[in-house]
């Protein structure tokens, strides 16, 4: 076998390696995406009981949070909201991981105002945990601190929405618009009447009379 | 072609001659005139149709500017539209007979000017063809409402005191004037709604004439107050000023006057009616604008005095910009220039000249637009609740050439107006005025 044969076999078997290892690259890349992907997958649900713990002193937020087989799971990072008009408002510390016994408290801030009877919605989360599906909890307590009536939203005002215009405002505004567009219209009913006058009389002026002519009477 | 018409029309009298001959001739002049107008538009179009197809990001209004040119415009308009009021109820009232031949232009002038303020808001809209959620969205709590049916109804009010004071005129010219085109003769013929000098008829005009005159003051002022208070009911500095109002109708008076100079001298000049609008229209004129003027110098003293006392805060911060800062040559120009030196020069009878004040009162008119663009745009450069970590480019205002186009269009829609009115109607009421007459309308004038 000639060195030039040896060198040209050569050549082809690398190309045959070639194809195979990116064949190979290839089916690695595509496994590890779909290993990726059922990773995600693999993620289980955790379950968190709520529990609320009202004594003279403080209002605790309790969660428990367990496994689908009920073992507790340690170190589980929940996040706990109270729902504002337009956001969730933070409560508790940064980090809120649970305990060896699955359990973390929450205080529960005293002065945070509820609706009229003092209703708010306490709103728990699990998000972007490794091992856990991302969960949302949602529990209206009787926690927050009444607040009458919205002021703002429901009285007459400047502020308030085009129902609920103050009625002075109202009243005076279609008012003034009545008095003067009454007197346009009077205006152009008194023109639609002159246009309906017929010339059934002629006067005629003397040439020095011509340029003599009205002076209004105001 | 248009002078053996003029041959043709057999007129009776000088008068009826020197008053009527415009509407039948046409110079080169006035088409020249014409076209140079519709060119201005054209741009103004090519502006706005930009505008249209990009939105008002082609403008240079941002989040802090966001009222521009635009606005100072409107503002202008609705100022000088003012003098139709002046003219047709003031100074009527307080039976200034001298102002009588010119109240026919204040009435074109103030007609013209608030279709003009009308339609710049609506290019000030983004979105056009949203104009009537204004209405089926009206809150009758906002301002800006407030000014919607106050500029319709002020529109209205003025289309009718043109009208009025018109009708007997448009019958002269629908029976007398022969060698016009038949469009023309169909227009005398509609809008003379069968005016024939009927004594009935006289009767009730004189009473419309009495109602609107007194009608159109509260109207007026209203227009001006309602556009100071978009501003005033703005918590910014600058605007939050409760001498605002009377601010702002003193220095519409004091630029629709102006306006009616500028008007007085071109109109005078070009249909040769200097025996109509004499000397001493000009000097009376100087003098009331010398007048209207120490008004407006009195509430800008009011304005300024104030707030640059006590230099609090932003407020401070705008008062330093408009005396010493970036917006310092324009102030000083538009008081100085616009407002002091013209109460000086007019003081002097020989500054009371066609000419002289003509000059003065270009000086005025420019003042009073700049005065309108220092209102709107140093303030709205400094709120009291800045933008955190704004941008810039918001903290400047530099119209773009678009803005520009639009607004000088405006202008060039204003002078068509005032210019296709004027060719169309006698511009002097030919009706003759004559203390102690007995009350009689000419058949026959001329």
């Amino acid at each position: 076998m000639s060195l030039n044969k040896i060198f040209s076999e050569m050549k082809s078997e690398t190309k045959y390696i070639r194809y195979f290892l990116e064949v190979i690259l290839a089916v690695t890349l595509i496994l590890g995406a779909n290993t990726i992907s059922y990773g995600q997958d693999d993620l289980q649900d955790a379950i968190v009981t709520l529990s609320f713990i009202d004594n003279n002193e403080a209002k605790i937020i309790q969660a428990k949070a367990t496994d689908q087989d009920g073992s507790p799971i340690e170190d589980l990072e929940l996040y706990f909201y109270v729902q504002r008009t337009f956001s969730l408002l933070p409560i508790g510390d940064f980090f809120n991981a649970t305990d060896e016994n699955g359990i973390v408290e929450i205080p529960f801030p005293e002065d945070l105002p509820g609706d009229m009877e003092g209703h708010v919605k306490i709103v728990v989360k699990i998000l972007e945990s490794d091992m856990y599906n991302d969960l949302t909890l949602e529990m209206i307590k009787k926690w927050g601190v009444a607040t009458p009536i919205d002021q703002f939203e429901e009285k007459r005002s400047l502020w308030a929405a085009a129902a609920n215009a103050p009625i002075t405002l109202v009243l005076s505004i279609s008012g003034m618009i009545l008095v003067i567009w009454f007197i346009i219209g009077y205006i152009i009913f008194i023109l639609y009447e002159i246009g309906k006058i017929k010339s059934d009389i002629h006067t005629h002026f003397s040439e020095e009379k011509y340029f003599e002519d009205i002076i209004e009477s105001f | 072609m248009s002078k053996p018409n003029i041959e043709l029309q057999a007129f009776r009298t000088k008068r009826g001659k020197r008053l009527l001959s415009h509407l039948i001739t046409t110079s080169l002049q006035y088409k020249l005139w014409i076209a140079f107008l519709l060119l201005l538009i054209v741009l103004g179009l090519i502006g706005y149709y930009r505008q249209l197809r990009y939105g008002l990001v082609v403008t240079a209004m941002r989040d802090y500017t966001s009222w521009g040119i635009y606005i100072s415009n409107f503002v202008f308009f609705v100022a000088i539209s003012l003098v139709g009021s002046l003219f047709s109820s003031i100074l009527k009232l307080n039976k200034n007979l001298w102002a009588r031949p010119l109240t026919r232009i204040s009435e074109i002038i103030a007609v013209a000017a608030i279709i003009c303020a009308a339609v710049i808001i609506i290019v000030d809209m983004g979105r056009p063809d949203r104009i009537f959620y204004v209405i089926t969205h009206l809150r009758i709590q906002s301002p800006i409402i407030w000014d919607v049916i106050i500029i319709s109804t002020y529109l209205v009010i003025s289309i009718l005191l043109l009208y009025i004071s018109l009708l007997p005129d448009i019958a002269l010219c629908r029976d007398r004037l022969t060698e016009i085109p038949n469009w023309k003769k169909k227009l005398y013929r509609i809008t003379a709604i069968n005016w024939h000098n009927h004594p009935k008829q006289i009767a009730m005009l004189r009473k419309v004439n009495k109602i609107l005159a007194i009608a159109v003051l509260p109207v007026a002022f209203a227009i001006h107050t309602i556009t100071s208070w978009l501003f005033a009911t703005t918590w910014r500095p600058g605007w939050d000023s409760t001498n605002l109002g009377p601010y702002f109708v003193s220095g519409a008076f004091m630029a629709g006057a102006a306006v009616i100079i500028i008007a007085m001298y071109f109109v005078r000049k070009h249909l040769k009616l200097s025996k109509y609008i004499s000397l001493i229209h000009f000097d009376k004129m100087g003098k009331l604008l010398v007048l209207l003027s120490l008004v407006y110098l009195y509430f800008n003293i009011n304005e300024y005095l104030g707030p640059a006392f006590k230099m609090v805060g932003v407020e401070g911060e705008h008062i330093t910009e408009l005396f010493v800062g970036k917006y310092a040559p324009m102030y000083w120009f538009v008081q100085l220039g616009g407002l002091i030196l013209p109460i000086i020069f007019l003081m002097f009878k020989r500054f009371r000249k066609p000419l002289p004040i003509l000059i003065i009162s270009i000086f005025v008119v420019l003042g009073a637009w700049l005065k309108r663009f220092l209102i709107v745009i140093p303030s709205l450069q400094h709120p009291y609740l800045p933008i955190q970590g704004v941008d810039e480019s918001y903290l400047h205002y530099n119209p773009t050439w678009e803005e520009w186009a639009i607004t000088i269009s405006s202008f060039a829609w204003l002078l068509l107006i005032i210019t296709l009115l004027i060719k169309l109607f006698p511009v002097i009421p030919i009706k003759k005025y004559q203390q102690g007459s007995e009350i009689v309308f000419k058949q026959n004038i001329f």
